[in-house]
């Protein structure tokens, strides 16, 4: 039998295809890097967050990857800036699944993004750390590659409660929250816990943050005898007013709640610096330094490392840079213990952690907690205390 | 309280008249309800924080520099959203074309100067409590400027032309008056009680982008009460106004001062739908 023109062709595309199918891809695999999508609103009104989270996330990857990276893989970490703007979260989510194929995404940092960009993670089983604070954003049923490594706002909430009552021993609260969607639903559950607890809510308010007199609602607080002001916001303007009302009412009252009250831009809305005393913001413990001027050992010696590296912290928080660094170390742990890049392993070993001993805090993960924050270390701030992205402890904690 | 509701009432109330009489100024010359009006508030204070606390320039510079910039806008505003509707004014595009540029404001505002409020410094440091100046200055300013304006109109020949046009344009240019000259003049002069109107006030609103949309409408609701038009209509409907919304705060909560505001705006165009202080005016047929 002849061997004909066609039978060559044949028989060469033949070897060459089973040529191809037999080359050693698990070699490929374990060589190519380690592909984390980072979704930052770099620029645009939530931006001063992503920062700080960004230079965590570079310092960490800049660590890895000179130390050999993980078992010989780089990590490369892509970068969207989604503006704060869940639209573009969700473009950029589609985008790294779909045509970038990371291996694992980190962010979006804010709810509004997250709340659209976590369902599609979810539907394409992408593993996804996030520090963003809505309870709804966490349901290891709904949502099993979602996992929560910063507080939620119940855990702030709890956190702030358990000030009033056990620390400051006060009785009758009031609480403020503005009139967005997030003031309204933390008053109204802040209020509802306080109650629980047998604390007398004695007056409850959301305020128009753009209302340029606080007097009305502070009047009717002090009437009816609250003891302390418990502020659900993120409209600093609005909180600068209530200090500067204060101090014009004469009224020794402390505020207490969200992290905002210690944002650097109340120091220039404040008529002067006596009135941003006696105000105490969420924060945390790795963060916070005590009467001594001391951080915890650990973190001193992240602050060390990260000054050495000409990294800034005074226009910014430790927690966002600790955030940064301890999300791409979760992931880079997560593909050194399953041995791979695939997420059902990443996934798998997030949901083993327990106590995982990070910079902001020690993450404990299980496959029905996803809420990776212990509430233990939370802990309230001297909000006019800001040091080098850290605060002062508030008085009371041991 | 008595003396908080008055003093914020009226330092409130003297911001959303002087922005009523911007509206005016403006649809005085051009019959277009131009709602840039707020914005050119919001701007007076966003300039004079700029001038003032990031340049360091003394008030009365930082002062002057912002009317100048908020009469620019002004300009800006008659040759962008207005020149061109004014063939079709039945047609109300100058709905459009203002609240296009207002928007476009509003955001380069935000992404220059930021989307948080910025403080705004003391500007005599005269008073404290109810007394402070956050709160008469804005006061001060409206007076001053309505007896600036009542001057004008009455005792120049430019107002004179001003009320020229406004009161018929088509005679005032068979006349000679230079109509477009004029109501380039009168928008600028909108800019500047704009200004006046969110420099005084920056004390109280802070440098805030946002202030700008509020502005637009508390300031078109003195308008509306008082009359287009009518400046003594939209000082007395200004100043009502705030009044009110200060009481409602004190008495209701301000989740439910807006609605107050709401309501009684409703209720006095449904009693009055030309303004209470407004009048049909007479049509040769």
């Amino acid at each position: 039998m002849g061997i004909s023109r066609r039978d060559v062709l044949l028989g060469t595309t033949g070897a060459l295809g089973a040529a191809t199918f037999s080359r050693p891809m698990p070699a490929i695999a374990q060589s190519e890097p380690i592909k984390i999508g980072w979704l930052a609103a770099m620029t645009g009104p939530s931006s001063a967050p992503t920062v700080g989270f960004n230079r965590g996330v570079t310092f960490a990857v800049d660590t890895i990857n000179a130390a050999g990276g993980v078992k010989g893989r780089k990590i490369e970490v892509i970068t969207r800036d989604t503006q704060g703007d869940p639209t573009k979260a969700v473009n950029a989510t589609q985008e790294m699944i779909s045509q970038l194929k990371v291996h694992g995404i980190w962010g979006p940092v804010n709810s509004g993004e997250a709340l659209a960009t976590t369902p599609i993670m979810a539907r394409a089983k992408m593993p996804d750390i996030h520090p963003c604070v809505v309870e709804t954003l966490i349901d290891p049923a709904k949502f099993p590659n979602a996992f929560r490594m910063a507080p939620s706002n119940s855990q702030w909430d709890d956190a702030v409660r358990n000030y009033c009552l056990t620390i400051l021993k006060v009785k009758k609260i009031a609480v403020f929250g503005d009139t967005t969607g997030y003031g309204v639903t933390a008053v109204g559950a802040s209020v509802a816990a306080f109650k629980k607890d047998g604390a007398d809510v004695v007056y409850q308010a959301n305020i128009d943050a753009t209302q340029p007199d606080m007097t009305p609602d502070m009047l009717r607080a002090k009437n009816a005898g609250a003891e302390v002001i418990v502020v659900w916001s993120v409209a600093t303007s609005m909180e600068a007013r209530m200090f500067n009302t204060r101090a014009t009412m004469n009224w020794d009252v402390a505020f207490v709640g969200h992290p905002s009250l210690a944002s650097g831009d109340i120091a220039g809305l404040i008529e002067k610096p006596a009135n941003w005393e006696k105000v105490y913001a969420v924060g945390y413990k790795s963060c916070s330094y005590d009467a001594a001027g001391k951080l915890p050992a650990k973190s001193q010696e992240l602050v060390d490392r990260l000054t050495k590296a000409n990294i800034p912290l005074n226009d910014t928080l430790l927690w966002w840079i600790a955030g940064g660094i301890d999300a791409v170390e979760l992931f880079a742990k997560a593909v050194e213990a399953s041995g791979s890049t695939d997420a059902p392993g990443i996934i798998a070993h997030l949901n083993t952690l327990s106590k995982y001993p990070g910079y902001f805090g020690n993450y404990t993960f299980s496959p029905s907690q996803h809420n990776g924050y212990p509430t233990d270390e939370i802990v309230m701030s001297a909000a006019n205390s800001a040091k080098s992205g850290t605060f002062a402890l508030a008085p009371g904690y041991a | 309280m008595l003396g908080s509701i008055l003093a914020s009432g009226l330092a409130a109330g003297a911001i959303y008249a002087l922005v009523g009489v911007t509206y005016n100024t403006m649809f005085s010359t051009s019959r277009v309800m131009s709602f840039t009006s707020g914005q050119l508030a919001m701007l007076g204070g966003v300039f004079g924080s700029m001038f003032m606390l990031k340049l360091g320039l003394p008030v009365i510079a930082g002062f002057v520099l912002t009317l100048v910039g908020c009469a620019i806008i002004g300009i800006i505003t008659e040759f962008v959203a207005v020149r061109p509707v004014l063939k079709n004014l039945d047609q109300h595009l100058y709905v459009l074309s203002t609240l296009a540029l207002a928007l476009m404001i509003q955001q380069v505002a935000a992404i220059k100067w930021g989307t948080e409020p910025q403080p705004f410094p003391k500007l005599i440091g005269w008073g404290s409590g109810v007394w402070d100046e956050k709160f008469w200055l804005p006061v001060v300013a409206c007076a001053a400027t309505v007896i600036g304006l009542e001057y004008l109109y009455r005792r120049t020949l430019v107002g004179r032309a001003f009320l020229a046009i406004a009161e018929d344009n088509f005679a005032a240019r068979a006349l000679g008056l230079p109509e477009r000259n004029l109501r380039i003049a009168s928008y600028a002069l909108a800019g500047v009680i704009g200004g006046i109107a969110g420099f005084s006030g920056g004390e109280l609103l802070l440098a805030f982008f946002a202030n700008g949309a509020l502005l637009n409408f508390y300031g078109f609701v003195p308008v509306a009460i008082g009359g287009l038009g009518n400046n003594r209509g939209a000082i007395i409907g200004g100043i009502a106004l705030g009044l009110f919304q200060q009481a409602a705060n004190f008495l209701v909560g301000g989740i439910f001062s807006s609605v107050a505001v709401f309501t009684l705006f409703i209720v006095v165009l449904l009693a009055a739908p030309r303004g209470l202080f407004g009048s049909a005016t007479a049509r040769r047929v």
